[in-house]
């Protein structure tokens, strides 16, 4: 070595590195390309680094919501109607399942088959997603579908089980129509309630109580801000807060009369082959409802399990409209039940008073149309109680005749019909009240001289007896029924009874809320409930189911046989009774409703019967605090 | 006396640079969760091959050069017949059940071979220009039907770089970069289906930003989220969550760069700014044309992978496969790399003296001390 580097330097080799043009050149071109890196750098480390940086938090920072428990729902006397069973259901995080279509695909159809979610709900809904949260997939899984996907968990990327917890209705047909359901959020009803915390695969009240209070009942959500690394794994947990549970809702129902009037008005329709009914039955002295049935009832827990097409289609074709709430939105005639009204009406604008004879043919001519009274007979000369107990027609006809229609309608509204109760569900129709203004607007001509929207006498005679184009509904009913019970104050019917938070704090109780006063003195009251007393007193008619139960007679019912369907003789009727006890201080008011029902004495007071019967042997339990 | 000698011509700044570098890589590829011991054994195997190749007189491989050529082909043959297939590329020979990945090694092997056929002559006739195109056709195009397009992308530059500082006449590099614009607009229908997507995604990043856009804007965030001074070393939220793909490997710039920020990129890029100065100090006291275009094929080997690689980490160039050298996991390239190193060091080894002052008379017995270091 050395003495090559010898022979070299004897030779005088070049002293110095030879930069060769080509060398300079090409080590420029890397300075420049190196300086051209750093410049770049710079700009996106430290002119966009805040920016990326936020992203990368955004990336990995996830805040995962903390369900809160909704509120239990309980009967007056704090028995549980719903718990809040644990379930499983699958969650995926998009992001970090397979990232190449085959494999992303192998395990969405993996996924179809073990839930049973059709394939393409679940492509869409994958899709459709945010890719680093976490979806929720389907209903509920059965226990052997939790085991089938913890098994095969390992080779499902983005695939997690996540416990909740399901609403379960302890008595899902019965209290079905007043507890009502959950169900996922509307996509529409999600964005409008976004702000306050509603996520868009939430569950909320669609129904019943649970939708009326879906504010008290909800709770308010927690969170969790979670670092997950990019296989959508918790690493660690920065800060959380606790979620607060909904509040516990006490209704004014009492559970066991519930069952005994749904008992009875199950049996009653049984008995007279019908197929639809309801009931309603209130505290007069509070408006508090006790009891509400509607009969055909459903049973709700299949909707909070994800209710399939079938049964849901099952529900829907059905024609006794088991989803409709009757004792709150199936809108009746109200018959002879109205009569009271014409004869508060009649005695307090000095038509008539208590002692007032009038005849009861069998039929009356108004404006060359004849008005038929349900006897094809005279019954007489009679009195208004009287008139009441045998439900005169013509009777009642001769009063509104001189009342009119506008003031008819005047104290039909002051007692409550008409009019949307405010019962703490939504659904709630008002019913109707006709007069003449109301056929002028809706009669839909616009020659208001036609027949069509021209108020005849004969609407005013049928109007007086709960006929016309009059429409109420069982809740309307029993609050109107408890007005004539309490001396004329229509209250507002409330279904909570008391609402307390989830440190057991009463947030709210039961206050009653004088809606409106009926103006009528004690004296003209008096004299009508006398007539509602001697009709569920007479021999061979209404006493008999009475003391065929050995249930005293100690209170004042109507009966009402209402026609619907338009006009003519032999229409379809539907069967009423309202009723109230005891005679001297009314605890209890109620209205009986038999869809289709031909004889309300036979077929709607019974039923009304029996639910007393339950009430007298267990009024101090139902109404203990 | 001659160990002190060799001892003192040894040019220190460029292994110093490449030790700095391979530190850096495993600390980077520690914290990027991936297997950091194979990657010290690489190492210790890529120093062997340093050392073995800087005590080789490079010389010594002139005549060897067409040999290598055939090794070079052989090799790449063999992957095509018998290597492992992984993510849709047959680019791996199993060797005594180490993986090894002949088209890293091929980069070497073509500098070698240019070296040698480019340093005969200093000036390229037309016949030697198509000669050299000959040769380097089928070992590029058994790479790019692995395919690879990010190891055929740094062949291409070694080709242009050597033809380049081997002498090639303007008028031979203009074809040369014509016929690459003629390619470039083909590319689409050349490139195999994943490759032309990355492409297509380079020009668009949003268009894609889950699928295969994931890797360029995870990559992005990652060395933005760094900032000036960088998350710290185990601090990365993207790097250490395992937002970035291939983090060990393609991506292992993005990877550190959240971690040790502007400032530690900057010293990353100064310390291969370095390792690339002292290669091109090396061509240019190289005794001769062959050492001169060995160490100038190396720089242009490092020089492009650096490029390419950081350049693809802050998307200012496409996505392809190739690795940062000494900083990426990865056997094939770490040993290839410092052997490429270590060859270089062989040319300055083996350079010219400088006389440090010419003595009147030469002296009866040459005095070593007499004699400096030209760097």
């Amino acid at each position: 070595m050395i003495e090559h580097d010898r022979w070299l330097t004897l030779a005088g080799a070049v002293p110095k590195p030879r930069w060769s043009f080509r060398l300079v050149a090409i080590g420029c071109l890397a300075v420049t390309a190196l300086g051209a890196l750093s410049i770049k750098l710079a700009q996106l480390q430290v002119t966009e680094g805040a920016s990326l940086a936020a992203l990368a938090r955004a990336n990995s920072v996830h805040r995962v919501v903390l369900e809160a428990d909704r509120g239990v729902i309980y009967d007056r006397h704090g028995v549980p109607l719903v718990e809040n069973a644990p379930a499983w259901t699958l969650e995926v995080v998009p992001e970090a399942m397979p990232p190449t279509t085959p494999a992303r695909a192998a395990e969405v159809s993996e996924l179809s088959t073990l839930t049973g979610v059709p394939l393409e709900r679940l492509t869409a809904a994958i899709q459709g997603a945010d890719p680093y949260g976490s979806l929720r997939i389907g209903p509920s899984l059965t226990e052997e579908q939790e085991l089938a996907i913890s098994e095969r968990m390992p080779a499902l990327p983005g695939v997690s089980i996540a416990r909740h917890a399901v609403r379960t209705y302890l008595y899902p047909t019965i209290l079905g129509h007043v507890l009502g359901y959950v169900g996922p959020i509307d996509p529409s009803q999600a964005r409008k309630l976004s702000s306050r915390g509603y996520q868009p695969d939430e569950l909320v009240g669609k129904v019943g109580v649970e939708a009326g209070l879906e504010s008290r009942l909800r709770g308010v959500d927690g969170w969790a801000d979670v670092v997950v690394d990019a296989r959508g794994q918790v690493v660690r947990t920065l800060a959380t807060r606790a979620p607060v549970p909904g509040d516990a809702v006490f209704l004014s129902i009492d559970l066991k009369l519930e069952l005994a009037t749904a008992a009875a008005l199950a049996a009653g329709l049984q008995r007279d082959h019908k197929t639809a009914g309801a009931s309603v039955v209130v505290d007069p002295r509070s408006g508090e409802v006790l009891a509400m049935v509607s009969i055909p009832g459903y049973d709700t827990n299949l909707f909070t399990h994800g209710i399939s097409q079938a049964d849901y289609a099952k529900l829907t074709s059905d024609p006794n409209l088991p989803l409709l709430n009757r004792a709150i939105a199936g809108q009746y005639a109200p018959g002879s039940t109205f009569k009271m009204v014409t004869a508060v009406a009649g005695l307090q604008e000095g038509k008539i008073t208590p002692e007032t004879m009038l005849s009861c043919p069998s039929y009356l001519s108004y404006g060359g149309w004849v008005y038929h009274n349900w006897a094809s007979y005279s019954l007489g000369s009679m009195n208004l109680a009287r008139a009441l107990a045998v439900s005169c027609d013509t009777f009642f006809y001769q009063v509104a005749a001189q009342l009119g229609d506008i003031t008819l309608a005047r104290y039909a509204r002051a007692f409550g019909f008409g009019s949307a109760m405010g019962l703490e569900m939504p659904g709630v129709q008002p019913g109707l009240v006709p007069d003449r203004i109301w056929k002028e607007l809706t009669c839909g001509v616009p020659d208001l001289n036609s027949d069509a929207c021209r108020w005849t006498l004969g609407d005013t005679v049928t109007f007086g007896i709960g006929q016309s184009a009059l429409l109420t509904t069982p809740l309307n009913q029993a609050v109107y029924v408890a007005a004539i019970a309490n001396g004329g104050n229509v209250l507002q019917p409330t279904l909570v009874h008391e609402i307390r938070d989830a440190s057991g704090h009463t947030v709210l109780a039961q206050k009653t809320v004088v809606v409106d006063h009926v103006p009528v003195s004690a004296f003209n009251l008096g004299a009508v409930r006398e007539g509602m007393r001697e009709e569920i007193n007479r021999p061979y008619n209404l006493n008999y189911w009475f003391r065929a139960a050995g249930v005293p007679a100690d209170g004042g019912g109507k009966t009402g046989t209402a026609q619907w369907g338009g006009s003519g003789l032999d229409l379809p009727t539907h069967a009423w009774f309202v009723f109230f006890a005891p005679f001297a201080k009314p605890d209890v008011a109620m209205s009986i409703f038999v869809e289709r029902g031909e004889l309300s004495e036979v077929e709607a007071a019974p039923i009304a019967v029996q639910v007393m019967r339950y009430f007298n042997a267990n009024r101090q339990a139902i109404q203990a605090a | 006396m001659a160990s002190m000698s060799v001892w003192r011509r040894l040019d220190f700044a460029q292994p110093a640079a490449a030790a700095l570098l391979a530190v850096l890589g495993v600390m980077t590829i520690y914290s990027a969760n991936a297997d950091w011991t194979r990657q010290v054994a690489w190492i210790v195997l890529g120093v062997a091959a340093y050392l073995a190749a800087a005590s080789l007189d490079y010389r010594r491989l002139l005549p060897l050069a067409p040999v290598m050529y055939g090794g070079m082909v052989f090799l790449l043959v063999a992957v095509h017949l018998v290597g492992r297939t992984a993510l849709g590329a047959r680019r791996w020979l199993s060797v005594g059940g180490f993986p090894l990945e002949p088209s890293e090694l091929s980069k070497l092997l073509l500098v070698v071979m240019l070296a040698a056929f480019l340093g005969r002559q200093s000036s390229l006739s037309w016949r030697r220009f198509g000669i050299v195109l000959a040769l380097a056709a089928p070992p590029a195009a058994l790479i790019l039907t692995q395919p690879d397009l990010g190891t055929t992308i740094v062949f291409a530059a070694i080709l242009l770089g050597m033809l380049f500082l081997g002498g090639g006449r303007p008028a031979q590099l203009a074809s040369l970069a014509i016929a690459a614009l003629v390619t470039i607009p083909a590319l689409p229908y050349l490139l195999h289906g994943y490759q032309r997507r990355r492409l297509e995604i380079f020009l668009n990043p949003s268009s894609d930003p889950l699928g295969a856009g994931y890797n360029l804007l995870q990559a992005r965030i990652a060395v933005g989220a760094g900032g000036f001074f960088g998350q710290g070393f185990l601090h990365g939220l993207q790097g250490q969550l395992g937002f970035v793909p291939e983090r060990a490997t393609d991506f292992v710039f993005a990877i550190f760069a959240e971690q040790f920020g502007l400032l530690g990129s900057l010293l990353l890029l100064a310390i291969f700014g370095t390792l690339l100065v002292r290669l091109l100090k090396t061509a240019a006291v190289a005794p001769d044309r062959f050492g001169e275009l060995i160490a100038g094929g190396v720089f242009v080997m490092l020089f492009v992978q650096v490029v390419e690689n950081v350049g693809m980490n802050i998307g200012v160039l496409p996505i392809a496969g190739i690795p940062l050298p000494l900083i990426s996991y990865g056997g094939s390239a770490t040993i290839t790399t410092l052997a490429a190193l270590g060859l270089a060091q062989s040319v300055v080894l083996r350079r010219r003296l400088v006389v440090h002052q010419p003595p009147a008379t030469y002296p009866e017995v040459f005095d070593p001390s007499a004699v400096r270091l030209s760097g």
